[in-house]
């Protein structure tokens, strides 16, 4: 892990509070997400319209939909699968106007995947909220093949497109939604570092 | 801060207290590309003091044989304006420094909405020539004092068509902002330029309705103010110097030989911030960039626009 300076692209996450001022709110989360949005239940309820987006995932420490459904005074769509809340969440937003403020909460995954949804919109990373949820697992981008990997917990992770042994560094990629992976044995092949579970 | 030196090849009146003014370069070559939005500082040699002034660029970021500003005198100011409507004629020679943008289009911009109020359309006409050839979609929204105070209402109508709107004062015309942003798409980009009151206006609505800062943009620069005379200590390059009433504490660092850092000298970008080592009295900010806590902290000027009431103020340059 790099400590000792920070990262500029590495993103930040809050906790999820209500804008006061908004004309609407969208709140789209999945699984351990849940739990963010019984916390937004806890605050004062937004006066202007509320529109929720959940998804379920078997991973989630608790069904928190039905938890939300019984206590949102606001319908909030559950879904089976994150593709299928996208597509929903596109025909929502073709609707929705400036002053709309969005949530996001759940793994890093899916919240990049949110994100790039509302940016296809011109919804800019800095307007939205995200609540990291659940897991710290890391998604990773090979510098060397380009593949994707997904769901690293350890500091180094075998790339699922070219087998190298990735590194996983702090340089995070918003457009692909994941973190930098560098070969980690390249000078002396073989010789891997100690090995952790950094992103439980 | 490398400069362009320029002569003046045109003058027009515009309206009744604007005139517009054509640079060419004095040595005839093509002037540096600049993009919509964009401002240079004219060096004004007034009675043997240089006051440097910014004016927004509005002519056509496609021709650069020239550069077009307009001025609009203001009576009550330190005089800037008013030696170019009088001084300075067809032939003069002004050295400007080389276009810097503070105004800039959102490259992430699904569409804008651009807000002028009186000489506050400036930036906006050059940002025009920008959006129409990018093609991305706008308004514009121009509103002014009274008929004879609509200066480029023609132009503007002729590159903008449908995509403009006036609102004149005199004929109780008036752009409501809350009407203008409430309704407006996602990915929207609102731009204000205008006096304060008006740019302040237009921020609080914005707000108000829930846009994020990101999407809220405004040119504010603030000309700075005449007030009473101080001294200035530059603390690295031990030199002591007094700021005239007429002069802003940056053009008297300026004077004195010392190159200080600036970009807008209107108090918007921050370029010339100033760590104060000490002060035997207060700073006057007048900058729309250090936060108030900043400013009462006292620790800071931007000496491009704020003074100090003060014997004398000790400065890290
Ligand atoms: S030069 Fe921009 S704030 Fe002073």
């Amino acid at each position: 892990m790099e400590r000792q300076y920070w990262i500029r692209s590495k993103p930040v996450y809050t906790s999820l509070l209500w804008h006061e001022k908004a004309t609407a709110h969208l709140v789209i989360a999945e699984g351990d997400g849940g739990m963010a949005v019984l916390k937004l239940l806890q605050q004062k309820y937004p006066t202007q319209q509320v529109n929720g987006f959940f998804v379920k995932s078997p991973n989630a420490l608790k069904n928190y939909a039905d938890i939300i459904s019984s206590l949102a005074p606001a319908e909030f769509k559950v879904f089976g699968n994150t593709t299928e809340a996208l597509n929903s969440l596109k025909i929502t937003l073709a609707d929705c106007c400036m002053g709309t403020c969005f949530y996001v909460a759940g793994s890093e995954g899916f919240i990049w995947q949110v994100a790039k949804v509302l940016a296809s919109v011109g919804v800019q990373d800095d307007d939205i909220d995200k609540e990291l949820c659940g897991t710290l697992a890391r998604t990773v981008y090979c510098v060397h093949c380009k593949a994707i990997t997904h769901d690293a917990h350890h500091s180094v992770v075998a790339c699922s497109g070219c087998q190298r042994q990735l590194f996983i560094r702090d340089h995070f990629s918003r457009r692909l939604g994941a973190y930098m992976g560098l070969m980690v044995d390249a000078e002396q092949p073989g010789i891997l570092p100690s090995i952790e579970e950094v992103y439980p | 801060m490398s400069h362009l030196n320029v002569k003046v090849a045109a003058i027009e009146q515009v309206t009744e207290h604007v005139k517009h003014f054509t640079f060419i370069s004095e040595n005839g070559e093509k002037l540096p590309a600049f993009s919509g939005g964009s401002h240079v500082v004219l060096a004004l040699n007034i009675n043997g003091r240089i006051h440097r002034n910014p004016y927004s660029l509005m002519s056509s970021p496609l021709n650069t044989e020239h550069y077009g500003v307009s001025v609009r005198k203001q009576e009550m100011s330190r005089g800037g304006s008013v030696f170019m409507h009088e001084q300075i004629k067809v032939g003069s020679r002004i050295q400007i420094t080389y276009p810097v943008n503070l105004f800039s289009i959102s490259k992430l911009s699904h569409k804008n909405i651009l807000i002028a109020g009186g000489i506050g359309i400036t930036p906006f006409l050059s940002q025009i020539v920008d959006l129409n050839r990018m093609d991305t979609e706008y308004e514009l929204h121009y509103a002014y004092r009274s008929p004879e105070h609509g200066a480029f209402r023609q132009q503007i109508e002729d590159m903008c068509g449908e995509r403009s709107h006036f609102y004149v004062a005199s004929d109780g015309q008036i752009l409501d902002f809350y009407a203008l942003l409430s309704k407006q798409p996602l990915g929207t980009h609102v731009y204000v330029c205008g006096p304060e009151p008006m740019v302040n206006a237009m921020i609080a609505a914005a707000r108000d309705l829930g846009w994020p800062e990101k999407h809220i943009h405004n040119e504010q620069f603030t000309a700075p103010q005449a007030g009473e005379s101080f001294k200035v200590k530059l603390a690295l390059s031990n030199i002591e110097l007094e700021v005239p009433s007429e002069m802003s504490m940056l053009e008297a660092i300026e004077e004195a030989g010392v190159d200080a850092p600036y970009l807008c000298r209107g108090g918007a970008c921050g370029r010339c911030e100033l760590d104060v080592v000490s002060c035997d009295g207060s700073i006057v900010h007048h900058d729309n960039y250090l936060t108030n806590a900043e400013k009462t902290g006292g620790k800071k000027i931007m000496p491009c626009v704020s003074r100090a009431k003060c014997q004398q103020i000790v400065v890290n340059l």
